[in-house]
C-alpha cells in the first residue's frame, strides 16, 4: 500500500485517479473513468453535469456506499490534513461507518425519501448522536444525574458509579442497557432539539414528535441537513439538495447551507445540474461529462471564460437575462458507458474535434499561461500549456 | 368523527355481504325438496315427525322470498335450525366445534407468521444469492403440496411408522374421558388452555401431541404466503432512500435492516396475516377431515356432503362475517401502525 | 442505434420496443434457476399430455379416461411388469391413471383459469375504467362472491347437481373470478392516471382504443402472474374435492380421485407401514410436481415483472 500524501496543504479531501465500474447484464458500465480532484478546506466545490454523468456515483464512492454490481476498481480517496491523511479505499467497513455521518456527511436530493416514514423526526435526528457521540451522551447523562445526586437512592448511585467506570474503560455498548439506553435516547433527543433550534427551525420540541410526512418539503430538507450536521462533519456532501424544491425554498436552503458552513467550518461538495445554483453557491467548480472531469475552475472564471467545448456549449444552452441569442443545444446523444467513445469521451459531439481526440484521452491541462493558473480543462486544445 | 363514520360504513358493508351471500346459497337450495329444507327450521329431534306441519308453518312450499324472510326471522330469534349430521341444534354444534378450530388456528398462526417473516427477511437481504433461491424454492414446494396428501403422508410416517407418536384427532382416549368428567372445568373449551388452567399438565402434553401433525401440515403449506409478501416488501424497503440515508449516517448493516427496512416492510405483512387468520378460522376443512379433528371445518365438510342445510347456511354466514370483520380489523391495524395512513 | 462494433449477421435495426421487452423478460426467465426448474416441469408434463395415447394405450379408445382394471380385488398390488406403478384398490392401474390424469389436470387448469381470467378481465375492466357508481356496485358484488366459502360451496353444488368434474369446475369458476376482477381493477385505477393515458386521450383516442392499446397491456402483468399461480391452485383444489369423493367418478383418470382410492391403504399392516406406499405417494407426487412447476413459474414471473426489480 502506497503511503500517499495530500498534494496541497489546504486540501481536506483528494480524489486521485478514481475508477468505478458497474458489472451489469448489459455489460461493464465504466461509470467513472480515472477522475482526480481536490476539495480545499473551507471551500464549496460545485460538481456540475447532466443526469447520468456520474456525479452521484463519485460522491457515493467517497463514502464507499456503492453496492455490487458497482465496484471501485482503482484510485485513492485521501482524507485528512497534510500531516495525517488516510486512504478511504483501503479501509474496512467498520472504519467507514465511523466516518459516515461523523467526519463526512451526506444529504440527498429527495428529502421526503431520505426520511423513514415510520420513525419520528426526533429519532432520526438523534440517530447520528447515538451512533457517533455515545461517550459524550453518556457523560452528559451522568452529569445530569450527578446534579440530582442527593435525591438518588444508594442503588442508583451504585449504578451510576458502575457506568462511569465502564465509560472510562470504554467498554460495552451502553445503548443496550435497558435503563441507561433509554436515558441516552432522551439525552440525544434533547441535543436534537437544540440542534434544530440552532438551525432556526421554529418549535423544535413539537417537531421532534412528528413524522416526516407531516412536514413540508422545505422543512424536511432542513431536518435532513440537521441530521447530517449533528456531528460536525469536516466535509458535507450535498447531492442535489434543492433540485426538487420551489425556488423560494431553494433560496432559503442555500442560505442555510451558507450560514452553517461558516458556523461549522465545513467544506462542502455541492452536486447539481443547475448552473444558476452552482454560480451562487460554489467557490470552485468541476464539470463532469460521461464519467470524466472536463473542466475545473473558480466559479466566476468558469462562467466568464469556459475553456472546454462542453462547458461553453452548456453555458450557451442556458438563457441569460437580457440576451437575445438563440439557444443552442449540443448535438448528438449522451454516450453509452458500456462502450464509451474512444479517447476523449466528448469527441463525437465536439465542434472542435481533432484526430488526436479520437485516439488518446486528454489529461487536465492548464488553460492559460502561467504556472499558478488553476483553471484546468481536459482538452487537447490546451495541451501545449502543460499538464496541471 | 371520521373514525366512527368509517366503522359504520364497514359494518353496513357487512350486512350487504351477508345478505348477498345467503341469498345466493338460498337460491341454490331451492333446488332441493321441501322436506330437506324443513330441517332448517326445527330445533329438536322430535319435531322431525311433524315435518308436514313444519313445511306448512314455514311456507316451504311458498315462493322463495317468503321462505328467505321466514328463515331470517328465525335467525333473529336465535334459531339456526337442526343439524342432522351431528344431531343437535346448529347453534350448539357451532359452540361445540368452534374451540377446536380456534385452537388449531392459535397454534399454527404464530409459526406461519413468524416463520414467514424470518424467511422472507433473510431471502430479501441476500437477494438473488443461493440462500434466496433455496428458501424460495422450499417455501414454494410447501405451497404446492396438496394438503390432504401431505397430511396423509405425515400420518403414514408418524402414526404408522413411529407407532402413534403424533396421533390424529384431538385427545387420546384417557384424556378425553377425563376432560368430559366432572373433575375438569372447561373454561374456554380449548383443550390446551383448559388443561393449563386446570393444572393438568399431562392433558396439556397430550393435546399438544395431537396438535403437532396438523400444525406442521398447515405451517409447511401456508408459510410461503407470508414469506413471499415479506420478501417483496422487504426488497422494496431496502431500495428506498431512507435506507441509503441510514447507511450514510454510519449505521451498522444489521441496524439498517432491523430498524429501518424491516419496520417498513412489515406493514403489508399485516394484511396477509389477517387473511391468513381468516383462512385458518374458516377454511381448514381438509386438515380437520384428514386428522379427524372435530372442528368447524370437519362439521361443515360433512354437512355439505350430506346436505345438512342449517349447517351449510351457518357456514356461509360465518365465512361472510369473518371475511368482512377481518378486513376491517386489518384496515384498522394498518392505520394504527403506519403513521401515513391515519384514517381520513 | 446501429452497433458498429458488433458484426452480426442478424439485422440490428431498431427493434420494436415491445419485442425487446419480451425478449428481456424471456432471458430473465431463463436465468433464474427457480423459473428454469418450473419451466422444465411444465414442459415435461406438456410432453406427457401430448403423447398420452402413445405412453398409456387406452383399452377403449372412446373412453380413454376410464382406468383399466383387471379384477375387483381391493388390495393394491405393488409395481410389476404389466403395471409399472402398481395397482390401487379395485385393481386400477396407477400408471395409466396418472398419465391420463395429466390431461385431466391440464384441462382443469386451463379451462377454469381461462374462464375466470376472461370474466375477471371484463368485469374488472368495466369497474376500473368507468369508476363511479358502476365501480361501487361491482365491487360489492365481488365482495359477496369472495366471501363465499369455496369448499362448502363446491360441495353443495356437487351434491345438488351431481358428482362430476364439470360441476367442480363450475364451482371453482364461480368462486375464482372475483380476485381477477379486483386485481385488474386495481391495476387499471393506477394506470388510468398515468400521463401516457392522458396523452392518448388528448390525441383523441376513443375509449375502447385507450383501453385495449394503452391501459390493458400495462395492467395485465399482475393478472398473468395470478393466472399462472392459479393453474396450480385450481388443480390442487379440484384434487382435494375429488379426494373427498365429490369430483370425478370412481375409476376416472384424475389424480385426486386416485389418492381417494388409496384411502384405506395409507398405512400398511402391523410392522409393514410402508407396504402400500405407491398408492398414495405416486399420484400425490404427480400433483405436487405439476403444481410446483406452475408455482415456480408464477413466482419467478412475479419477480421479473416487478418494475422495481426489473432493471438490476
Amino acid at each position: 500500500m502506497l503511503v500517499r500524501e495530500l498534494q496541497s496543504a489546504e486540501s481536506v479531501l483528494e480524489i486521485d485517479r478514481l475508477k468505478v465500474n458497474f458489472y451489469t447484464y448489459d455489460g461493464v458500465v465504466k461509470a467513472i473513468d480515472e477522475i482526480s480532484f481536490a476539495l480545499e478546506d473551507g471551500d464549496t466545490l460545485g460538481i456540475v453535469g447532466e443526469t447520468g454523468c456520474g456525479k452521484s456515483v463519485t460522491v457515493l464512492s467517497i463514502l464507499r456506499l456503492i453496492l455490487p454490481p458497482g465496484r471501485i476498481e482503482s484510485g485513492c480517496i485521501l482524507y485528512g490534513t497534510k500531516d495525517s491523511c488516510i486512504d478511504l479505499t483501503q479501509k474496512n467497513d467498520e472504519f467507514m461507518r465511523s466516518i459516515r455521518g461523523n467526519d463526512i456527511s451526506m444529504i440527498f436530493q429527495e428529502a421526503g425519501n431520505a426520511l423513514n416514514p415510520v420513525l419520528s423526526v426526533g429519532y432520526q435526528v438523534s440517530e447520528s448522536f447515538l451512533l457517533h457521540r455515545q461517550q459524550e451522551l453518556c457523560e452528559s447523562v451522568l452529569n445530569r444525574i450527578a446534579e440530582k445526586r442527593d435525591r438518588l437512592s444508594a442503588y442508583q448511585r451504585f449504578r451510576t458509579w458502575r457506568y462511569r467506570r465502564k465509560l472510562r474503560k470504554a467498554e460495552g455498548n451502553l445503548l443496550k442497557d435497558r435503563h441507561y439506553g433509554r436515558l441516552l435516547k432522551v439525552e440525544a433527543l434533547r441535543w436534537s432539539v437544540d440542534l434544530l433550534r440552532s438551525l432556526g427551525i421554529p418549535n423544535p420540541d413539537e417537531l421532534v414528535k412528528r413524522y416526516p410526512h407531516e412536514l413540508s418539503g422545505g422543512m424536511q430538507q432542513r431536518v435532513v441537513i440537521s441530521m447530517a450536521l449533528g456531528c460536525n462533519p469536516a466535509v458535507l456532501i450535498a447531492d442535489e439538495p434543492t433540485s426538487n424544491l420551489d425556488v423560494t425554498i431553494q433560496a432559503q436552503i442555500l442560505q442555510l447551507l451558507e450560514d452553517l458552513k461558516e458556523r461549522y467550518h465545513s467544506s462542502i461538495l455541492f452536486i447539481t445540474h443547475d448552473l444558476g445554483v452552482v454560480s451562487e453557491v460554489s467557490d470552485k467548480v468541476i464539470v463532469l461529462y460521461a464519467g470524466t472531469i472536463v473542466e475545473f475552475a473558480e466559479v466566476r472564471e468558469l462562467f466568464k471564460n469556459p475553456l472546454h467545448p462542453y462547458t461553453s456549449a452548456l453555458l450557451h444552452s442556458v438563457p441569460h437575462l437580457g440576451s437575445r441569442e438563440r439557444l443552442e443545444s449540443i448535438g448528438g446523444n449522451v454516450p453509452n458507458l458500456v462502450s464509451p467513445p474512444s479517447g476523449c469521451r466528448f469527441h463525437p459531439r465536439c465542434p472542435h474535434v481533432m484526430d488526436i481526440c479520437r485516439e488518446q484521452k486528454p489529461e487536465l491541462y492548464r488553460g492559460m499561461e502561467g504556472a499558478d493558473n488553476r483553471h484546468l480543462a481536459a482538452c487537447f486544445l490546451y495541451q501545449q500549456e502543460g499538464v496541471a | 368523527m371520521n373514525f366512527l363514520n368509517y366503522i359504520i360504513r364497514r359494518l353496513l358493508l357487512l350486512i350487504v355481504v351477508l345478505i348477498g351471500v345467503t341469498l345466493i346459497i338460498f337460491a341454490l337450495l331451492s333446488l332441493f325438496t321441501p322436506e330437506q329444507r324443513a330441517s332448517a327450521f326445527i330445533r329438536d329431534i322430535k319435531q322431525l315427525e311433524h315435518i308436514d306441519s313444519i313445511i306448512k308453518t314455514y311456507g316451504l312450499d311458498r315462493p322463495i322470498f317468503v321462505q328467505y324472510f321466514n328463515w331470517l326471522r328465525e335467525i333473529f330469534r336465535g334459531n339456526f335450525g337442526w343439524s342432522t349430521t351431528v344431531s343437535r341444534p346448529a347453534i350448539e354444534a357451532f359452540k361445540n366445534f368452534l374451540p377446536n378450530t380456534v385452537e388449531l388456528a392459535l397454534f399454527s398462526a404464530p409459526f406461519i407468521i413468524l416463520g414467514g417473516i424470518w424467511l422472507g427477511s433473510v431471502s430479501a437481504v441476500h437477494h438473488d444469492k443461493p440462500i434466496d433461491h433455496f428458501t424460495r424454492f422450499l417455501s414454494i414446494v410447501g405451497w404446492s403440496l396438496p394438503t390432504f396428501w401431505f397430511g396423509l403422508v405425515l400420518l403414514m410416517v408418524f402414526y404408522g411408522y413411529f407407532r402413534g407418536l403424533f396421533p390424529p384427532e384431538i385427545l387420546g382416549y384417557k384424556a378425553q374421558v377425563f376432560v368430559e368428567s366432572g373433575e375438569f372445568v372447561r373454561y374456554t373449551r380449548i383443550n390446551t388452555i383448559d388443561a393449563l388452567l386446570n393444572g393438568r399438565f399431562w392433558i396439556f402434553v397430550d393435546a399438544i401431541r395431537h396438535l403437532v401433525l396438523p400444525v406442521i401440515t398447515l405451517t409447511t403449506i401456508q408459510i410461503a404466503l407470508v414469506m413471499r409478501i415479506m420478501r417483496s416488501s422487504m426488497l422494496e424497503s431496502l431500495g428506498k432512500g431512507y435506507v441509503l440515508t441510514a447507511r450514510a449516517k454510519g449505521a451498522a448493516p444489521r441496524t439498517v435492516i432491523r430498524k429501518h427496512a424491516r419496520r417498513n416492510a412489515l406493514i403489508p405483512v399485516i394484511t396477509v396475516s389477517g387473511w391468513l387468520f381468516a383462512q385458518l378460522m374458516g377454511g381448514v376443512v381438509i386438515t380437520e377431515t384428514i386428522f379427524n379433528r372435530k372442528g368447524l371445518g370437519w362439521w361443515w365438510a360433512k354437512a355439505a356432503t350430506q346436505l345438512d342445510i342449517p349447517a351449510v347456511l351457518m357456514a356461509v354466514l360465518f365465512n361472510g362475517a369473518l371475511f368482512v370483520v377481518i378486513n376491517l380489523i386489518v384496515d384498522l391495524l394498518y392505520a394504527y401502525i403506519d403513521p401515513r395512513v391515519r384514517l381520513r | 442505434m446501429i452497433f458498429l462494433k458488433k458484426r452480426r449477421i442478424v439485422l440490428d435495426f431498431e427493434q420494436h420496443p415491445r419485442l425487446k421487452e419480451f425478449k428481456f423478460s424471456f432471458s430473465k426467465i431463463l436465468r433464474n434457476p427457480l423459473s428454469l426448474i418450473g419451466l422444465s416441469l411444465i414442459f415435461l408434463f406438456l410432453m406427457i399430455a401430448l403423447f398420452t395415447p402413445l405412453i398409456a394405450v387406452p383399452e377403449k379408445p372412446e373412453e380413454p379416461f376410464r382406468i383399466p382394471h383387471e379384477g375387483y380385488s381391493v388390495v393394491p398390488k405393488p409395481p410389476s411388469p404389466g403395471h409399472p406403478f402398481g395397482t390401487t384398490t379395485k385393481q386400477y392401474d396407477i400408471f395409466y391413471g396418472v398419465i391420463w390424469g395429466t390431461r385431466t389436470a391440464f384441462r382443469i387448469g386451463f379451462m377454469v383459469v381461462g374462464s375466470i381470467l376472461v370474466i375477471g378481465l371484463v368485469v374488472g375492466s368495466i369497474s376500473g375504467y368507468f369508476g363511479g357508481i358502476i365501480d361501487e356496485i361491482i365491487m360489492r358484488i365481488t365482495d359477496i362472491f369472495m366471501a363465499l366459502p369455496l369448499l362448502i360451496l363446491a360441495m353443495a353444488i356437487v351434491t345438488a347437481l351431481g358428482r362430476s368434474l364439470d360441476n367442480i369446475m363450475k364451482s371453482l369458476i364461480i368462486v375464482g373470478w372475483p380476485i381477477y376482477a379486483r386485481t385488474i381493477r386495481g391495476s387499471i385505477l393506477t394506470i388510468r392516471e398515468e400521463d401516457f393515458v392522458r396523452a392518448a386521450q388528448a390525441q383523441g383516442a376513443g375509449t375502447l382504443r385507450v383501453i385495449f392499446k394503452h391501459v390493458l397491456p400495462n395492467a395485465i402483468y399482475p393478472v398473468l402472474i395470478l393466472a399462472s399461480l392459479d393453474i396450480g391452485a385450481m388443480v390442487l383444489t379440484a384434487a382435494a374435492l375429488s379426494f373427498l369423493g365429490l369430483g370425478a367418478q370412481e375409476g376416472y383418470a384424475d389424480w385426486g380421485q386416485m389418492v381417494s382410492l388409496a384411502r384405506n391403504y395409507i398405512v400398511g399392516p402391523q410392522g409393514q407401514p410402508f407396504l402400500y406406499w405407491y398408492v398414495v405417494t405416486i399420484p400425490g407426487l404427480f400433483i405436487l410436481f405439476f403444481v410446483l412447476g406452475w408455482n415456480l413459474l408464477g413466482d419467478a414471473l412475479r419477480d421479473i415483472f416487478d418494475p422495481r426489480l426489473r432493471r438490476k
